[in-house]
């Protein structure tokens, strides 16, 4: 048995050290560990978002981040660690549920009494982690401290539609809008929506949301314990506000354990109770393991190739779509993500469901999985006059999963009659490809693991293939793209709204300004005798610790 | 005495201000985004970007923000920290006492052991002489992280003796976390420590005045303490002082394996994400850290030798 654990921890080393340094990719490694090859995943609609709810209490857990949390000022939370422990300690006004759906959250209700109105009526009972009661001061504080830009957070964007927030009453707060935005409502569902005291942010300034200013929220978790760059212990809020969703375990030890292997050796022996992990190698090794249970949910997230240059050879629609029929999506969600993921119809994955369900199922099963055929993508070249081009892939050899990504594409532009050349970066100056125009030049396309704040296709199509999308790199427009989402956004009624947001996404999977690779699974960890935690991505966004608890 | 703290002080200040400049200009060089850590991948808004850069003066010329970095630091103000969103100082304070123990652990494990198991390798020959010289040639050719990688899969995952990951609370169960990664840390050095304490004893044990002592029927025992290790103690505490001054800059790699979160760790990170700021900070705390271990080797030289005049052997 010994002689087996230590190969297995040498492999661990390898992946480790091959993996080095860039959490972000995809769940899913292909140097894993040599683990049996699972069976073909269940189609992330059916997935189940929940596991099985907890009973009884826990006293203390801890739970791994890939990295140690930076900051718990909820505008600043962008990246998987600070998102994942904001949702613990604080509410939004919009509540996402485990399945993607919203409920009322600090809002009891939100009301549009017009198209460019919403009325939010704010929760009567509701206490700040010391004590003060929750009051539409508050709602407006906040909300209007995430859509200044000048307050150095990340979401002033979401408000862009946005004429004024005031208090109209003692429990009331009114937001005017210069145009419909029905958008607006899920984005109150995450980090935009999140309510915390006005008093306690002001008197911190720009410290609020450091382990020196520290956070005051009106969450199920409170802040125990914190220092700069280190182990975060969030300890439970026994006066939280909904009594049916109280947390169970007493204390959780959020750990930034960055490196694969201590991350594997942590759960093995018990030192890492959960975890929604991202990059791990050696997640089969850990699926076999009798002490631990992984659970597979849906995921908003999107494995994909940014199309970041319209001037090369991929500027040309038929070359795109030449090159997305050339690519051997099975073998790569194979070896990637051994299963955990299926074949991407749309842009989109189905994990991003949150409403309208039927709308967007029946568009699913509508459209033919990706299959390839490299006769006809050689042949789509040729008409484009584009044999023989040259296409760059930035990417990384320094993480398997973006090395794999790079070259499922590059032998399917081979396979018909275009070149493919890499443009090799470190795996730290991997983000530099989405965050500097100079890193991306003379690059046609990279690889990306992408997801919206959440569940709704549309908040990740308006990123990539609107105008002013933030994601959209080099200008892509397409009118019928445009008219649907922009429709989408001013339409009310929830189904007439995915109607339209299916058009936008037919035509996306189409056009293709990203070529979509595969919609992988959401992954959670977790040490038997621990259940309840969502297996969905709604941790990212939504209550998730809360649920966690004993067996 | 009082010369010779002066000489240190002014070779301190001469060393951290070259180093920090050399560190900054390099990582100033290197390519890559501080603000990268900030987005996870994928693209951050451009009007926080320009706020975030503004607000960390990211967009100044190298020398202008060496300049005001420097001047903060006379002031006593290491900066911000990007990535903590926190004061350099306090990242700093918060994972100094890890890093200090788990050093100190490992000094004190090659101090004991290093020097205990040479000194018994030198004047024991035979099969405790060979077997010692067979493992510490063994040892001396791991690197750390293979040994934490060993060490974890061994007496953590399979054995459940000691815990995997973290540094503990309190004193014996600080003792249990850091075991294993001094242990991992001091291994190679360790073996180096007994080796050349080894070679020491013996070539001392060769010398014509030992020789003639024992002959002379002088105690064994104080044939050893008084000429042997007397005179071995200075090539060895040189060897023990370039160690462990070694283990500083080592820690980064045993504190990733083990997830602790110390200086080391905490230095890697920052220079991947260009943190200026921590990364000068640390680097300024593990630059004072070799000097000052540096000048307690020559106390230690004037100390063991009254030949050795105090900081000759500084130049």
């Amino acid at each position: 048995m010994k002689r087996v654990h230590l190969t297995g921890a040498a492999a661990m080393a390898v992946v480790a050290l091959a993996a080095a340094g860039c959490g972000k990719a995809a769940p899913g490694d292909a140097t894993g560990a040599n683990g049996a090859a699972k069976p073909a995943a269940a189609p992330s609609a059916t997935l189940s978002p929940t596991t099985p709810a907890a009973t009884s209490d826990v006293p203390k857990a801890t739970w791994a981040l890939y990295r140690e949390v930076g900051t718990l000022d909820p505008i600043q939370a962008f990246d998987y660690p600070e998102n994942t422990v904001v949702t613990a300690l604080c509410d939004s006004l919009t509540r996402q549920n485990p399945d993607g759906t919203l409920s009322p959250g600090l809002a009891e209700k939100s009301e549009h009494p017009d198209d460019t109105t919403l009325v939010l009526t704010v929760r009567q009972g509701v206490k700040f982690w010391d004590g003060k009661p929750l009051t539409a001061a508050d709602v407006v504080y906040s909300l209007k401290r995430a859509a200044d830009p000048k307050a150095g957070g990340f979401y002033p964007s979401v408000f862009s539609r946005v004429k004024s927030i005031t208090a109209t009453g003692a429990d009331e707060v009114t937001v005017k809008l210069k145009q419909p935005d029905y958008w607006l409502d899920g984005e109150l569902s995450q980090m935009a929506g999140v309510v915390y005291e006005k008093a306690f942010a002001e008197s911190k300034g720009r410290k609020f949301g450091t382990p020196e200013g520290g956070l005051m929220c009106t969450g199920p978790y409170k802040v125990g314990g914190w220092k700069a760059g280190s182990e975060l212990s969030v300890v439970r809020n026994d006066n939280y506000w909904d009594p049916a969703t109280k947390a169970k375990v007493g204390e959780i030890d959020f750990k930034g354990v960055p490196d694969e292997s201590s991350i594997t050796t942590g759960f093995v022996t018990g030192a890492i109770d959960g975890s929604y992990p991202q990059a791990l190698g050696t997640i089969d090794q850990l699926r076999s393991n009798p002490k631990l249970t992984v659970t597979d949910g849906p995921s908003f997230a999107s494995d994909a190739i940014v199309v970041s240059s319209l001037k090369g050879a991929l500027g040309d629609v038929r070359v795109r779509q030449a090159l997305s029929m050339a690519i051997d999506r099975k073998a790569y969600i194979d070896t990637l993500y051994h299963g955990d993921a299926q074949l991407p119809r749309t842009l989109a994955n189905p994990g991003t469901w949150g409403y309208a369900k039927d709308v967007f199922q029946a568009d699913w099963d509508k459209l033919p999985d990706p299959t390839v055929d490299v006769a006809k993508g050689k042949q789509l070249v040729t008409d484009a006059g584009a044999t023989g081009k040259t296409i760059t892939l930035g990417m990384t050899s320094e993480v398997s999963t973006i090395n794999s990504s790079a070259t499922a594409i590059r032998s399917a532009g081979e396979s018909i009659g275009l070149k493919v050349k890499f443009k090799a970066v470190s795996a730290q100056n991997f983000i530099n490809f989405f965050t500097d125009p100079k890193a991306r030049e003379g690059v046609d396309a990279f690889p990306t693991v992408n997801y919206p704040d959440y569940a709704d296709p549309a908040a990740f199509y308006t990123t990539v293939a609107a105008p002013d999308g933030s994601q959209n790199y080099d200008g892509f427009t397409d009118p019928q793209i445009n008219q649907a989402l922009d429709a989408a956004r001013t339409t009310a009624d929830p189904a007439a709204r995915a109607k339209l947001v299916v058009q936008a996404g037919d035509r996306i999977a189409d056009q293709l300004p990203w070529i979509p690779m595969a919609a992988p699974s959401s992954v959670l960890i977790t040490r038997k005798g621990l259940t309840g935690a969502p297996s969905s991505f709604v941790y990212m966004g939504g209550p998730w610790a809360n649920l966690l608890g004993g067996a | 005495m009082l010369r010779f703290a002066v000489r240190r002080a002014a070779m301190l200040v001469a060393a951290l201000l070259v180093s920090s400049f050399v560190i900054f200009g390099s990582l100033d060089l290197a390519p890559g985004d501080p603000l990268s850590t900030l987005s996870g991948g994928r693209t951050l808004p451009p009007e926080a970007v320009a706020q975030l850069r503004a607000q960390y003066h990211l967009d100044d010329p190298f020398l202008s923000r060496y300049v005001h970095w420097i001047s903060g630091v006379l002031h006593g103000d290491l900066g911000t920290s990007i990535a903590y969103r926190e004061s350099v100082s306090a990242v700093i304070s918060a994972r100094a006492g890890v890093t200090l123990d788990l050093v100190l652990f490992a000094a004190l494990l090659i101090v004991v052991f290093g020097v205990g198991l040479g000194i018994l390798s030198g004047l024991r020959k035979g099969w405790v002489d060979t077997s010692i010289l067979t493992v510490t040639t063994v040892f001396a050719a791991v690197p750390s992280f293979v040994a934490a990688i060993a060490l974890l899969s061994v007496f953590s995952v399979n054995l459940g003796w000691f815990p995997a990951l973290g540094a503990g609370e309190g004193f014996t169960d600080s003792i249990k976390h850091l075991t294993l990664p001094a242990i991992a840390l001091a291994l190679s050095a360790m073996a180096i420590v007994v080796r050349v304490t080894r070679t020491t004893v013996r070539s001392e044990m060769g010398r014509e005045h030992v020789q003639t002592a024992i002959s002379r029927g002088i105690p064994y025992p104080q044939v050893v303490r008084r000429h042997v290790l007397r005179n071995a103690s200075i090539p060895v505490t040189t060897v023990v002082g370039i160690t462990i001054t070694s283990l500083i800059a080592l820690s980064a790699v045993v504190e990733r394996a083990f997830s602790l979160d110390g200086l080391g760790a905490a230095l890697v990170q920052a220079a991947l994400s260009k943190d200026f700021a921590v990364v000068q900070g640390i680097a300024l705390v593990f630059v004072a850290a070799f000097v000052v271990t540096n000048a307690l080797v020559d106390l230690l030289y004037a100390f063991l030798d009254p030949r050795v005049a105090l900081g000759s052997r500084a130049s």
